[in-house]
């Protein structure tokens, strides 16, 4: 069952009185209990995606300008904030970035998480107090009698994303977004919190989207990969597919950038250039300055997404898998 | 760590500001204790001990009614600690609200500021001075102007450190996890105001009294006959010459208590805010 339905999302961004277009026409759907990966540079509009979701964008600079948001069948961007309040927390919930500094720091962690369960639920203190501590241990904190009652800046990076994991799973939510939740943290740390995500997501059924600019991280871990570019989804398909038959230039700079433990080479293939700010307009493909196999037609026409394969679609004139 | 404990590391190492805690102690005291603690009653005229000097039974010596200056010093030390706490509450909870909505609520904040902003424009004494002629001399419109010319230094701080904290990732957490406006500003951003508050409250504590007693001395203050430090250095002013004493003794305790306010104030700041306490869970 469809639990997450994209359809065109388009954001924009006011500025100096014009709207500029941060993410255009985006669209994707996310099934039960299934992990969807966008992977992406910085600034090419994945975060700003999952705020959307979520309904953060409100009092920022970004507008949502079209399109829909279809969460169990109902439009989240047509419902009043009374209503959307009760799909938060409850029904979907989301973890941030950064540890440091996604927790209140005059709230001790057990009263933190206990405000995310009574925001929802009737229950009594006792009872808020059990189900924290059931929650704790199941993010496999150390000693949770003990550290219910620590603040935050008690706690270490990885701990503290766990206590973030714990409040988002304080209503057994439908839907988990994660927003680069393992960049702030220790390498080892990262693989930890990422196998306790894959663990409770088979323990509760729940989806998830993972929002990472780590190629290597998405792979262990989606069942379906969106590669964003510049407010734009590039490539889309299924996690093997993907790998297996990376069609878009920018896809596969993208695992050109990661260093191989096993190989010694002078220089990472990395994709040069940077990505293009938001006012810089680019005619034809967006990608087409930094990409190595642009031609004429790349500059004047921009690609549509077209299949390459069953379900896997790539926005490009010449896609570069085994197909071709 | 246990509350004594905790109470107690407040003042190790900090003599001054355990010296001014005992200091406030001691006009607390004397706030409370008053009826007990003055030898005569301070409305009470003698006049055959008019401006005595200090001796017995008139420790201070006596004002230019003969009433006894240790007792209205006593009884004055009341007025210090009701127009401190009256005027803080209306700072805190007036500039608070002020500063916190106007901060969450972008619109809302262009009007109330503007309206702090102009109030602001005027110097502290000069504010506080045309309010109390556009009201009568007593106790509680003291503590009103007072608590509303402080209110807006409040609300300007407060306004800053909301604008800051609701841009916290922990707020979109919490937005995140279904709480409405009411939640957010007074059960997530409130908690984290609460020390800059108390900081706040006992900067305010203390102007508060140099205010009142400026007040008093122009006669725009609490009525002459309430003893209060200011109204006894007011009454007293012109008889500098003759009884230096009577002047010197309020004045005195004005200072001190002001002086004391701000130690505490001082260490209260350095002390109550989590993050800068240095244990570790599991160390």
């Amino acid at each position: 069952m469809v639990l997450l339905d994209i359809r065109d999302l388009d954001l924009s961004i006011a500025r100096g009185g014009e709207l500029l277009p941060v993410v255009q026409g985006i669209s994707f759907t996310v099934e039960e209990n299934e992990t969807l990966g966008i992977v992406g540079e910085s600034g090419c509009g994945k975060s700003l995606t999952a705020l959307a979701i979520m309904g953060l964008l409100e009092g920022s600079a970004v507008r949502i300008a079209g399109g829909s948001i279809h969460f169990q069948g109902r439009n989240l961007l047509a419902l009043a904030p009374v209503e959307r309040r009760r799909v938060m927390g409850e029904r979907m919930a989301m973890i941030f970035q950064e540890p440091m500094t996604s927790l209140n720091p005059v709230y001790r962690i057990g009263d933190q998480i206990g405000e995310a369960i009574l925001q929802h639920r009737r229950m009594s203190r006792k009872q808020v107090h059990e189900r924290v501590l059931e929650l704790l241990d199941l993010v496999r904190i150390p000693d949770p009698e003990r550290l219910i009652d620590s603040f935050p800046h008690q706690m270490s990076g990885g701990q503290r994303q766990r206590v973030m994991i714990a409040m988002a799973l304080a209503c057994d939510p439908k839907l988990l977004i994660a927003d680069e939740p393992t960049t702030a943290l220790d390498v080892t740390v990262q693989k930890d919190v990422l196998e306790l995500m894959h663990s409770l997501q088979t323990r509760t059924g729940m989806s998830i989207v993972l929002i990472s600019h780590d190629l290597a991280v998405i792979a262990e871990t989606c069942d379906k990969v969106a590669v964003m570019y510049r407010g734009r989804i590039v490539e889309h398909a299924a996690t093997s597919a993907l790998f297996s038959n990376m069609s878009h230039p920018y896809t596969l700079g993208l695992l050109g950038s990661i260093p191989a433990h096993d190989q010694d080479v002078e220089w990472l293939d990395a994709i040069p250039g940077r990505v293009p700010t938001l006012d810089e307009l680019i005619s034809g493909c967006a990608f087409h300055p930094r990409c190595f196999a642009a031609k004429d037609s790349c500059r004047t026409v921009d690609p549509v997404a077209a299949a390459v394969a069953p379900a896997h679609f790539v926005r490009c004139h010449f896609p570069q898998g085994n197909s071709t | 760590m246990s509350v004594p404990a905790s109470v107690a590391s407040v003042f190790r190492g900090r003599v001054l500001a355990t010296a001014g805690t005992c200091w406030l102690l001691v006009v607390g005291i004397a706030a409370v204790g008053a009826p007990l603690l003055a030898p005569f009653d301070p409305l009470e005229f003698d006049p055959f001990v008019r401006l005595s000097e200090p001796g017995w039974p008139h420790l201070l010596g006596t004002d230019h009614f003969g009433r006894d200056s240790l007792s209205r010093a006593i009884y004055g030390a009341r007025m210090a600690i009701l127009i401190g706490s009256g005027s803080v509450l209306i700072a805190l909870v007036a500039g608070g609200l002020i500063g916190m909505l106007s901060a969450y609520f972008v619109r809302l904040g262009h009007f109330l500021m503007r309206v702090v902003d102009v109030l602001m424009a005027f110097p502290a004494l000069l504010l506080a001075l045309v309010l109390m002629t556009l009201l009568d001399r007593s106790v509680l419109n003291t503590i009103i102007v007072i608590g509303i010319v402080y209110a807006t230094t409040t609300a300007r701080i407060l306004f800053g450190m909301t604008l800051k904290l609701k841009r916290d990732v922990f707020v979109d957490a919490a937005i995140c996890s279904g709480a409405g406006h009411a939640s957010i500003l007074f059960r997530h951003i409130l908690p984290n105001l609460v020390s800059p508050m108390l900081v706040q409250a006992s900067f305010i504590f203390a102007f508060a009294q140099l205010q009142a007693a400026a007040l008093d001395f122009l006669g725009l203050g609490l009525p002459p006959e309430v003893p209060s430090w200011g109204n006894m250095l007011s009454e007293e002013r012109v008889y500098v010459t003759r009884a230096p004493w009577l002047l010197i003794f309020p004045g005195a305790l004005i200072i001190l208590s002001v002086f004391s306010m701000n130690l505490v104030g001082d260490a209260l700041r350095d002390n109550i805010d989590p993050r800068f306490k240095d244990d570790i869970a599991g160390v």
